[in-house]
């Protein structure tokens, strides 16, 4: 069986090896990401410099908690804040991998820009199994390109470290508990963050609209676990749909958007099942979101698909 | 703070990676060979889990290189009825390794047609959950009940068992789910037995382990 602590000391020995200058690590503030810089951090100490980068995507809060997490952790590190560059280079994108590729590029570009200022030789990122898995390459088809995965272009000096490539998260997170990192429980995030949870072209507009409707899946599944209603899913969030139906708001037809609520319980992401929620939690969500975000969103519907055959975000 | 950089002198110990090789010399090798699935790692993550000796090596790997107790035929990309040029070496390594060998989805239907059996697109695909009844316990199944979930990703199956081969499970979409070689040690499984969802994955393999040990002895 995987053996965390055996793992940490082997690892650490190997990046004390291998890292022998600078280093910024990607760190999103993901479980991911925030196990590898602990990891990183107890190996090389002040050479390394966690960089998160707010791409305009992120969850409600989400750039303020992340930031009191690293500061909280011990690891230096730097909040960039690129969302006006995000937006801009999304503008008319609507196709999932195109999102994918374009948000990818822009992290490498960023952190070549950091790692240049802090005189880092090495990136780090928190990049696990299904990443690279799914990303596909040579006989293996391309699911989706994991936006960590794109590899580091010809004309960049940095050297690439990737510590828990050949882990899944139940592994990551029993690293985690062993370094005692706080945010080791926490749900699985993408990368490509509430970009990927549009369906269609990523704008502020849009963006805004699943920020809150995913903030309201969050509180409201995270309400009904605490109280012993349902067990807390693998992840849990909200996708919004370019479909719109008819309605009655208030005696008067609406025409608005749509939202899917996912669930899926996991234990590595590979596979999963979608999740069994009480019908009173699911009505709660659905008359949270159609209530206060009547203007936009007037239907609320809940995916029943395992993985395979769906994966477990829509993109 | 929770962790100081400046004092990380106890991760420096020598001692358990010591005991470690110690007990390799009485471990299992056993080797997974990558038809390009997205479970393939999966396939070494249970080996090793299992304390077996384990590496992933490409489908294009020389026979000579290969020394182990065992292989299993990872699950694939390809669909083998309509490209099975791209499995590589996997027919090679079946007529000449001369140890047990494991096909798993794409290399259960590789093995199949390899050795004068069919394989083509099944009337009902199987992605995800499916129910496995078990027609014959065997070597593979002992002990594990009758009907279990297994879970499936697959366009394609075995149409026709190869001479020598009996069918094992089987589901109501797909006819053969299971089988093996009765003069050979060749077994083929349509399900992954890999993933976390698939009930007793975890003891299939090692039936499959004590198989190579048995092998290995004899």
């Amino acid at each position: 069986m995987f053996n965390a602590e055996k793992f940490i000391e082997e690892q650490i020995k190997k990046i004390r090896q291998d890292v022998k200058g600078k280093a910024i690590i990607a760190a999103s503030g993901g479980v991911d990401s925030t196990v590898c810089a602990a990891l990183v951090g107890t190996a090389i100490g002040e050479r390394l410099l966690a960089i998160y980068v707010d791409t305009g995507f992120m969850r409600k809060g989400e750039t303020e908690s992340v930031d009191k997490m690293l500061r909280r952790l011990g690891v230096n590190h730097r909040v960039v804040d690129a969302s006006d560059e995000y937006f801009d280079a999304l503008k008319g994108v609507t196709e999932p991998e195109q999102k994918r590729k374009i948000i990818g590029e822009k992290f490498i570009r960023i952190f070549e820009r950091e790692a240049k200022k802090f005189g880092a030789e090495f990136l780090v990122q928190g990049t696990i199994a299904p990443d690279w898995i799914e990303s596909g390459g040579g006989l293996r088809d391309t699911i989706k390109s994991h936006h960590n995965v794109g590899g580091l272009p010809k004309d960049m000096n940095l050297k690439l470290v990737e510590p828990l490539r050949d882990l899944y998260k139940d592994e990551v997170r029993k690293v985690g508990r062993a370094l005692k990192i706080e945010v080791a429980e926490k749900q699985p995030f993408p990368g490509p963050a509430l970009a990927i949870r549009v369906m269609g072209e990523p704008t502020r507009e849009s963006v805004a609209i699943i920020r809150e409707a995913c903030a309201i899946v969050e509180e409201e599944i995270e309400i009904a676990a605490s109280k012993g209603k349902m067990k807390l899913p693998w992840q849990y969030f909200a996708v919004l749909l370019p479909v719109k139906s008819v309605g009655v708001q208030g005696d008067i037809r609406a025409y608005g958007l749509t939202i899917a609520v996912r669930a899926v319980d996991s234990v590595d992401a590979m596979t999963a099942v979608y999740s069994k929620i009480p019908h009173d939690v699911l009505e709660t969500i659905s008359c949270r979101i159609t209530n206060e975000m009547k203007a936009k969103v007037n239907r609320v519907v809940y995916d029943v698909t395992n993985k395979p055959p769906a994966t477990i975000e829509w993109e | 703070m929770f962790f100081d950089p400046n004092n990380t002198e106890k991760w420096n110990l020598d001692s358990a990676g010591d005991l470690y090789l110690s007990t390799i010399a009485s471990i299992m090798r056993i080797l997974v060979v990558d038809n390009g699935g997205q479970w393939t790692h999966r396939e070494w993550r249970v080996l090793r889990d299992l304390n077996v000796e384990s590496e992933i090596i490409p489908n294009s790997t020389p026979l000579e290189s290969i020394k182990a107790d065992g292989l299993v035929l990872s699950g694939g990309a390809p669909r083998v009825g309509l490209d099975s040029e791209k499995m590589g070496k996997c027919g090679e390594y079946i007529d000449k390794a001369g140890i047990p060998i494991l096909g798993i989805c794409a290399g259960h239907q590789f093995m199949a047609m390899h050795l004068g059996g069919q394989a083509a697109p099944s009337k009902t695909a199987e992605f995800g959950k499916m129910l496995v009844m078990v027609d014959d316990e065997d070597d593979l199944f002992k002990g594990l009940p009758d009907t279990f979930v297994a879970w499936e990703s697959h366009n394609d199956e075995v149409t026709q068992l190869p001479p020598d081969f009996v069918a094992l499970a089987h589901s109501d979409t797909c006819q053969i789910q299971a089988m093996k070689c009765s003069t050979r040690p060749l077994y083929g499984l349509q399900f992954h037995p890999e993933v976390e969802h698939t009930d007793s994955g975890y003891e299939m393999f090692q039936a499959f382990i004590d198989i190579c040990a048995q092998n290995k002895k004899a």
